[in-house]
């Protein structure tokens, strides 16, 4: 199962390292302990009068807690029901347990994780240690005394003084780093949460550096030295030599002020990106169980009203409530392809667009005091489609992944930008003039290449006997229209040919029967053509027999693969770096030329990130002879996509930079001199951006298929 | 206003010139294997022209007719779904093989059916053989004016505001109704259809007229009325020659360029 949520690469990430040293810790505190009389312990509400106002602020935070969750509640309400969300119930609770309680993806960035580790852990351990106080002084249950109550001490101190450590590398990020992305969109709550946070962990450490003052530090001088951190404040309070009476005034006044700040700032969930605590992990139960690679179909959709979302109730309330769980970390934006080329798009502030567009006119549509429009369609002065989100964000969208890959809420911003395309190209007809040549291209010529003036079948001239797929072979080669009706790909297309033969498949093309699989079209937001065109090719399959298919494209890969089964064509699919990588483990493949060449590896989005295919193409690089691999900085799953993905090879660029600029640029920067992939979209946009950032011809890095590099070693150079 | 739009279906323009074939002994085009017929460009143009006329003016109606085989229907469809109204194909053996008069006067014949028609707008010309004459030749027949290679119409005034492509520029010029135009590329593109109007089209049924509809005799119509007659048909030799320039410098070979390029009457 490809996985978006797999760690960069298999080097990083280890939860136990972090708990390692707290159980090691508070075991040596246990084996210490055992010598403490059962005496030891101390008075609960230990100079506090009505303490029981405790419990009213308890009371309030709960009614807020409960006020908020009922409001979104209604709000997600309005969106469509969402199917299958209470289905593979073990796989959704291990992710809302993998990535909503252990975090794995907030550890993406390691600063971050160790930040948010020591905040999160230190707020779970306190509450846990202010509720046992609160057990032991308003109930019967008595246990905070002798070894525990020591133990209890020591793990309080250490855990406040954790949580204090991540307050620091907060506000050292915050204030004294240059760090951009957390405040692309920073607000005063920002501010507030982490201060606030500082204070309430402040403020305890005081209150209980008072108490050790007057009741432990003379009088049980072995208990003390176990709340480790407030007895070094409390000898610190000691060499002011202030009254008893002063103490305890202090100790008054800031226990009133722990609590109130501690109840404050948990009041802040309700109103602020805290809420985070709740939605993050919720989020992770929901997040999709099937491949990131497939986009939800709309079914009988020649049945429906409204194509696509134009509407924020059309939307599905999962749709509606992954808005709410945005932190706006702006790990999407900095990882967004569009952004880093200074395009229209912000996936973190598309996010943050909808939900303030669901907070202004979701309330009135949930109380249906709005005009209603078309096939019941609120109606609001703003159109989301067009106004809240402008048209040009949504066609910038490459569709590859990073930003889902990297969200540490789970928010899935490509299908809820997909849906909106839908909206655009169904609905309105409203489509850049290019997008719309080549959907009209494949409408009438089934292939999105308009002008192209090859044929299908251009690539077989001079291999000879080219044999056609008629159910009797094991594998049908999907030649695809980038592979046959582009010329540059040609040489790709014939390189595949060649080492399929030379490897001994069993393997026919379709050659002048295949025609688009629809690709484009979804990804483009016409669903409508999408779905003709894979019913038809299914039907194809199907008549022909087709079982196992394999394609030198990954867009190719991914459709049949994880989107064909939605209309019932299960086949099993290889993407060419697969098979050729496996026939030269099994020896029906030799890499036995050298091609003696420093080469880059460029993951393509849909092989490599949206299907966890990163392995086979870099095996197959290390078994030929003299090519030496050289990653670029962005790579694996963190790989910047080509510029081309999410119908953008069909789209005149808006913005600073062109994104194959970008992509070309880091590329060359490893020193190269061949740049390899396995897609014939990156292989063009690295075509048109390797010489834009490399104008000498001279030393000038080629892009190549690894199909290419691979033809090279097994049959010499040509 | 009712309009009538003039679509013609062709073999594909982009057809790759391999796979571009011609029968010799009979004198056609070999349709190219799994490479469909679609609208001729310039009259998806037209079809835009006469849709927004019909927006900026209430109770209008678009009437699409095309002259053709059965496949024709899907040419209709696609500016059905673009927003037209009704569609007519002229479906009858009897028509093939015809030339632009015989395809105007079955068209004319087609549009004095029709009845209350005000306007006709065709492409500047079909795609295919690109002899620019059925839109003339139409206003021939009905005895209207005609306005051609328009690159805007828009109504207002008594009848037609239309601006036509002249060598320097463009004129604009008024036509009354009911008046004939044929639209060119520089009007713009057509729009895309939005998937319910597209789901609309789909349901909507194509009248079928034939000789005996039109009040047409067989022997007028297709190659039997035909006043033009195609001796020979076939694809331009392909090739390149190569001259190279004489001189020593850079200069001269530029100057003698020049030369030969003013000769050949080129620059």
């Amino acid at each position: 199962m490809p996985d978006l949520t797999a760690p960069t690469s298999p080097k990083n990430g280890r939860v136990g390292a972090w708990w390692g040293p707290a159980v090691g810790l508070s075991g040596l505190g246990f084996y210490a302990a055992t010598t403490i009389p059962e005496s030891a312990g101390r008075e609960i509400y230990f100079n506090v009068a009505h303490p029981w106002a405790v419990y009213v602020f308890l009371a309030a935070l709960i009614g807020l807690l409960v006020y908020g969750l009922v409001h979104h509640i209604r709000l997600w309400g309005i969106g469509r029901p969402t199917p299958g969300m209470l289905s593979e119930i073990p796989h959704r609770f291990r992710n809302a347990m993998r990535l909503g309680l252990a975090q794995e993806k907030v550890r993406r960035d390691r600063y971050a994780g160790i930040m948010h580790w020591c905040i999160f852990s230190s707020i779970v351990v306190l509450t846990f240690v202010t509720a046992q106080v609160a057990i032991e002084g308003d109930t019967p249950i008595k246990f905070l005394h002798g070894t525990y109550y020591l133990i209890f001490s020591f793990y309080g101190d250490l855990f406040g003084l954790i949580g204090l450590i991540g307050v620091g590398m907060a506000l050292n990020r915050r204030y004294f780093q240059d760090f951009h992305r957390i405040r692309w969109d920073e607000r005063l709550e920002d501010h507030v949460i982490i201060v606030g946070l500082g204070l309430v962990l402040l403020s305890g450490f005081l209150v209980e550096a008072a108490r050790i003052l007057v009741s432990e530090l003379v009088q049980h001088p072995d208990w003390a030295p176990w709340s480790f951190v407030s007895f070094v404040i409390a000898k610190g309070l000691a060499g002011f030599a202030m009254e008893e009476a002063s103490v305890l005034t202090l100790h008054a006044w800031t226990w009133w002020f722990h609590i109130a700040s501690a109840f404050g700032w948990l009041a802040l969930i309700v109103f602020t990106r805290l809420d985070h605590l709740f939605f993050a992990p919720v989020n992770a139960f929901f997040l999709r169980t099937d491949s990131p690679g497939r986009l939800a179909k709309i079914e009988d959709i020649e049945q429906q009203e409204v194509f696509g979302v134009g509407y924020v109730q059309d939307f599905t309330w999962k749709q509606l409530f992954e808005l709410d769980a945005c932190v706006r970390c702006g790990r999407c934006t900095e990882v967004c392809p569009a952004n880093i080329s200074g395009q229209p798009l912000s996936p973190m502030h598309l996010i943050q667009d909808l939900k303030s567009h669901l907070a202004t006119v979701g309330p009135d549509i949930q109380t249906h005091v709005h005009q209603f429009g078309d096939a019941g369609r609120e109606v609001s002065p703003v159109a989301m489609v067009g106004d809240v989100i402008k048209d040009e964000t949504l066609w910038a969208c490459r569709t590859c992944g990073a930003c889902m890959q990297e969200c540490p809420v789970m928010i899935e911003h490509v299908p809820t930008i997909v849906d909106m395309r839908r909206f655009l190209v169904m609905n309105e007809a409203r489509i850049p003039a290019t997008a719309q040549s080549a959907l009209e291209n494949l409408e009438s010529r089934g292939h999105p290449w308009r002008g192209t003036a090859l044929e299908r079948t251009t690539w077989m001239e001079g291999l000879g006997e080219v044999p056609i797929f008629d159910g009797s072979q094991e594998y049908l080669y999907w030649v695809g229209c980038s592979g046959s009706l582009v010329e540059r790909n040609l040489p790709i297309t014939k390189a595949v040919f060649r080492l399929l033969g030379e490897s001994g498949a069993s393997f026919g093309v379709l050659g002048q029967e295949e025609t688009c699989n629809g690709d484009p079209a979804r990804r483009l937001g016409n669903e409508y053509l999408y779905q003709i065109l894979a019913q038809q090719l299914v039907e194809t399959f199907k008549s022909k027999n087709v079982q196992r298919v394999i394609t030198n494209c990954p867009h190719c890969f991914n459709t049949f693969k994880n989107e064909y089964p939605q209309f019932d064509g299960n086949f099993e699919v290889l993407h060419h770096t697969e098979f050729l990588s496996g026939a030269l483990k099994t020896g029906k493949l030799k890499a036995t030329h050298a091609v003696s060449a420093d080469v880059t590896y460029h993951d393509s989005c849909y092989l490599g990130r949206l299907n966890g295919q990163y392995d086979a193409p870099r095996q197959i690089i290390e078994m030929v002879p003299g090519a030496n691999l050289l990653e670029m900085q962005r790579n694996f799953s963190k790989g910047l996509c080509c510029g081309a993905g999410g119908g953008n090879m069909w789209q005149e660029e808006i913005g600073e930079r062109r994104v194959n600029h970008v992509r070309s640029e880091e590329a060359v920067r490893t020193g190269a001199s061949q740049v390899i992939s396995n897609c014939p979209f990156c292989i063009q946009m690295f075509e048109d951006g390797v010489p834009a950032v490399h104008p000498e011809e001279e030393g000038r890095m080629r892009p190549f298929d690894i199909a290419e590099l691979l033809e090279e070693s097994v049959f010499g150079k040509r | 206003m009712h309009i009538v739009v003039c679509a013609k279906q062709i073999p594909d323009p982009e057809t790759p010139p391999s796979a571009f074939r011609i029968d010799a002994a009979s004198n056609k085009v070999v349709p190219a294997q799994g490479i469909a017929p679609v609208l001729s460009q310039f009259d998806g143009i037209a079809a835009e022209a006469a849709l927004r006329i019909k927006e900026a003016n209430a109770g209008s109606k678009v009437t699409v007719i095309s002259l053709g085989a059965d496949s024709a229907a899907s040419a209709i469809k696609q500016v059905l779904a673009m927003g037209a109204d009704e569609g007519v194909l002229l479906n009858d053996p009897a028509f093939e093989d015809g030339d632009s008069y015989t395809t105007a006067k079955t068209l004319a014949a087609a549009i004095k059916k029709l009845g209350d028609v005000d306007a006709v707008f065709c492409g500047r010309q079909a795609a295919d053989w690109d002899m620019g004459q059925v839109g003339l030749l139409i206003a021939e027949e009905m005895g209207w004016p005609v306005s051609i290679i328009a690159k805007g119409v828009t109504t207002g005034g008594a009848g037609l505001q239309i601006q036509r492509v002249v060598e320097d520029g463009y004129e604009t010029v008024e036509t009354p109704l009911p008046a004939v135009v044929t639209v060119s590329n520089e009007f713009g593109e057509p729009r895309y259809p939005k998937l319910p109007q597209i789901m609309a089209a789909a349901k909507k049924t194509v009248t079928q007229w034939k000789t005996a509809d039109l009040g047409l005799d067989a022997g007028e119509v297709g190659a039997a009325g035909a006043r033009l007659k195609l001796e020979k048909l076939s694809t331009p030799p392909r090739g390149g020659a190569v001259e190279l320039m004489p001189g020593d410098s850079p200069e001269e070979q530029a100057a003698a360029l020049v030369a030969k390029l003013r000769a050949d009457k080129i620059i």
